[in-house]
């Protein structure tokens, strides 16, 4: 099982990668949890998270293939 | 009312000014559209300590954002009686002075191209996937935050 992981702006910042693969992680909060632990400077930022382009709000089962991308705040325009 | 195309949005650099130009002449034989509301957004020179904006530099996460977008376009349609609407923003590199936004509403009477145009750019501000990197004179960076 495999997960894709997009990071965008200060996210990508910190992983230094816009692109990572994890696999063997349940869901979201496990993913974080992950994150979390081997970037601690993510801790200082606030991101969305979107499973497959969509932003969630709660914890949500991954499955295999599934895009998670990391969201710091939008400034377009 | 035409339905909303899936139509590109993204440009790479700056939004030319002759671009903008020649949209508004392509509007030329419509000759229900009574009013253009255009709403251009400029790269400005926000000061940071000694150093001031040079450019901004946006990324994308592309397939999200083009969903958006035309989720939004979508939703103005449904929303306002416009006869056009076209939006195109920036990737990469866009200096100060430059343009990176353009939002260009077409109706018959004025209220609707105003109200449609001024929504469209408050949702993509919010909403949309698309990120400022804030390029100061002495080449170093912050992330831009949207007010």
């Amino acid at each position: 099982m495999e997960i894709n992981v997009l990071a965008f702006g200060q996210v990508a910042d910190i992983t230094a990668k816009s692109s990572l693969k994890f696999s063997d992680v349940k869901n979201t909060n496990e993913l974080n949890q992950l994150l979390l632990t081997i970037h601690p400077e993510l801790q200082n930022i606030n991101y969305l998270i979107a499973v497959n382009k969509k932003i969630i709000r709660e914890n949500t089962e991954l499955h295999h293939e599934d895009t998670v991308a990391l969201l710091p705040p939008f400034s377009g325009g | 009312m035409e339905p909303a195309k899936k139509h590109k949005v993204f440009v790479e650099g700056p939004i030319d000014p002759t671009f903008i130009a020649g949209s508004i002449e392509k509007h030329n034989k419509k000759y229900s559209i009574g009013a253009h509301s255009i709403f251009l957004g400029q790269v400005r020179n926000d000061k940071q300590g000694e150093q001031e904006v040079a450019a901004i530099e946006y990324t994308a996460y592309r397939e999200m954002a083009e969903e958006k977008f035309h989720e939004i376009k979508e939703d103005a349609f449904k929303k306002f009686p416009l006869i056009c609407m076209h939006i195109y923003h920036s990737l990469g590199v866009v200096k100060t002075g430059e343009i990176s936004l353009m939002v260009f509403t077409s109706s018959v009477h004025r209220k609707d191209a105003i109200d449609a145009c001024e929504e469209i750019v408050e949702r993509i501000k919010k909403e949309v996937p698309v990120w400022g990197k804030e390029i100061l004179n002495n080449e170093n960076y912050q992330w831009k935050i949207n007010s």
